[in-house]
């Protein structure tokens, strides 16, 4: 134990159970094969449609409203990155980045969404 | 205008994701109306859409309920049950329902030349599948009843709603056809409530009732037959159809632990468990009756005869698996049939 400390050993430990979580992650939420739309809707109106794979760099935008929100786009993601409403729900919601993901602002009434169920059918014959 | 930035523990975090959830099922428009429950021997799950989805579910339960009542064979008192006693002896009358789906199930007999036949009923009786008492029968009593089995002997006066059967010891097993006659039924009550959006499982029998509501057809898996459950070996997306399987590995029966399996899909011509080469057969089609009566049909004709039956059909599309892992998928499947077992050892191949 001269060269190791414990701490290193429990940094590995960490990083190696990140790095399983991760490739579970991928796993089990798989992005699949279709393409990842983000739809921005306000008030049930479709403000703005983004595919997700094609963004490249990273892209903020304001959405109007009551409690402004700002959007902000990188590859395959999307999050409200600040809102001016109180609760903050929408900012907590963190990056959308699969199929079936969600953030949604009540007071802003404001849905953004990955398009697409988060499961690969809706049903089963067997 | 100031944003704030906030540093939050987890708990907090967790909490606020929770409601995020929450908010999100409010502002979600239509969430459907899901029910479960348990009838004609396997679990119903229905997802309706619609103002009147909840009544539409309950009634479609109801209704399913009262069909399996009319028409089993496992429970005494239903008209089914009557036919079968009285066969040799004179007819019944039948319920409109009941009479239908015998004449639809002669129909197929005829259609697949005897390879759907539900007058297999004194061999499903004597192998005993789904009583708990299930065995291998003996060679000669098999052959025995082998001699009863011919849809022919099935006689109908349509205009009096009469049924009965020609010799004293046959019997009629709805099995194979039943539950999608059910199938339909419900649709017609999902219309009649104006819901333009549901999909219905029972047992394995899927009733995709036009498209989700957001517009986009209904992914429906098949049951990959050598895999675990809920893994496919492939999608299909279909509006306003049936899906129906029929399979070796749902049913069976295992006379001694690990020893060979008898599955539960018995072949008219021999008595035994259907042995055609093919592990499963999916139908999809228009009405769910059809998809019921043709997978089993083709279950039992095999790969060559089956799709055969089906390329005669209007409107019918199918995906075989064979033994050695080949999925065979008809011609009209090709852009809304998407493969999932390649990695699994499955080989696709385009018919027709």
């Amino acid at each position: 134990m001269s060269i190791l400390k414990k701490g290193d050993l429990l940094l590995a430990a960490a990083i190696a159970l990140i790095a399983l979580a991760v490739s579970w992650s991928f796993k089990v939420f798989g992005n699949g094969d279709t393409a990842r739309i983000a739809v921005i809707k306000q008030k049930g109106r479709v403000i703005r449609r983004i595919d997700l794979d094609r963004v490249t760099g990273s892209e903020t935008f304001e959405l109007k409203g009551d409690y402004p929100q700002l959007i902000q786009v990188e590859k395959g993601r999307i999050r409200v990155a600040e809102a001016g409403c109180p609760d903050q729900v929408c900012v907590e919601t963190g990056w959308l980045t699969k199929r079936g993901d969600a953030a949604v602002c009540v007071p802003n009434g404001t849905i953004i969404e990955i398009e697409g169920e988060k499961s690969e059918v809706d049903d089963a014959t067997y | 205008m100031k944003f704030k930035a906030k540093c939050l523990s987890l708990p907090l975090t967790l909490a606020l994701l929770g409601a995020a959830l929450a908010a999100c099922r409010l502002q979600m428009p239509r969430e459907p109306v899901k029910k479960q429950g348990f009838h004609m021997g396997t679990i119903i799950s229905q997802e309706v859409y619609g103002e009147s989805a909840d009544k539409a579910a309950d009634e479609v339960m109801k209704e399913i309920a009262r069909l399996e009542a009319e028409m089993t064979v496992t429970k005494p008192g239903s008209e089914i049950e009557r036919l079968n006693q009285m066969a040799g002896r004179g007819t019944v009358k039948l319920g409109p329902d009941s009479f239908y789906v015998l004449k639809t199930a002669v129909r197929y007999g005829e259609m697949s030349g005897g390879s759907f036949d539900v007058t297999v009923g004194p061999l499903v009786k004597t192998w005993g599948f789904f009583t708990g008492k299930a065995r291998v029968p003996a060679p000669d009593e098999i052959r025995r009843l082998l001699s009863l089995v011919d849809y022919r002997d099935i006689l109908l006066d349509e205009k009096k709603l009469l049924a009965g059967l020609a010799r004293e010891g046959q019997a009629v097993d709805l099995g194979g056809i039943a539950k999608g006659y059910a199938g339909d039924v419900a649709v017609g009550i999902y219309k009649r409530h104006g819901i333009k959006s549901a999909c219905l499982n029972i047992g394995g029998n899927v009733v995709a009732l036009g498209s989700k509501p957001d517009g986009s057809p209904w992914r429906i898996g098949i049951q990959d037959p050598r895999g675990e459950k809920g893994s496919y070996v492939g999608v299909v997306k279909v509006v306003d159809k049936a899906v129906v399987t029929s399979g070796d590995y749902e049913r069976f029966i295992e006379p001694e632990k690990g020893g060979k399996r008898y599955h539960h899909i018995l072949d008219p011509a021999t008595g035994y468990p259907a042995d055609s080469g093919l592990i499963s057969a999916t139908i999809i089609a228009d009405s769910s009756i059809e998809a019921d009566a043709l997978s089993t049909s083709v279950f039992i004709l095999g790969l060559d005869k089956g799709m055969k039956l089906i390329e005669s059909l209007n409107g019918v599309e199918a995906v075989l698996v064979t033994k050695d892992k080949k999925v065979y998928i008809t011609g009209g499947l090709k852009e809304s049939f998407t493969a999932s077992g390649e990695k699994k050892g499955y080989e696709y191949i385009e018919k027709g």
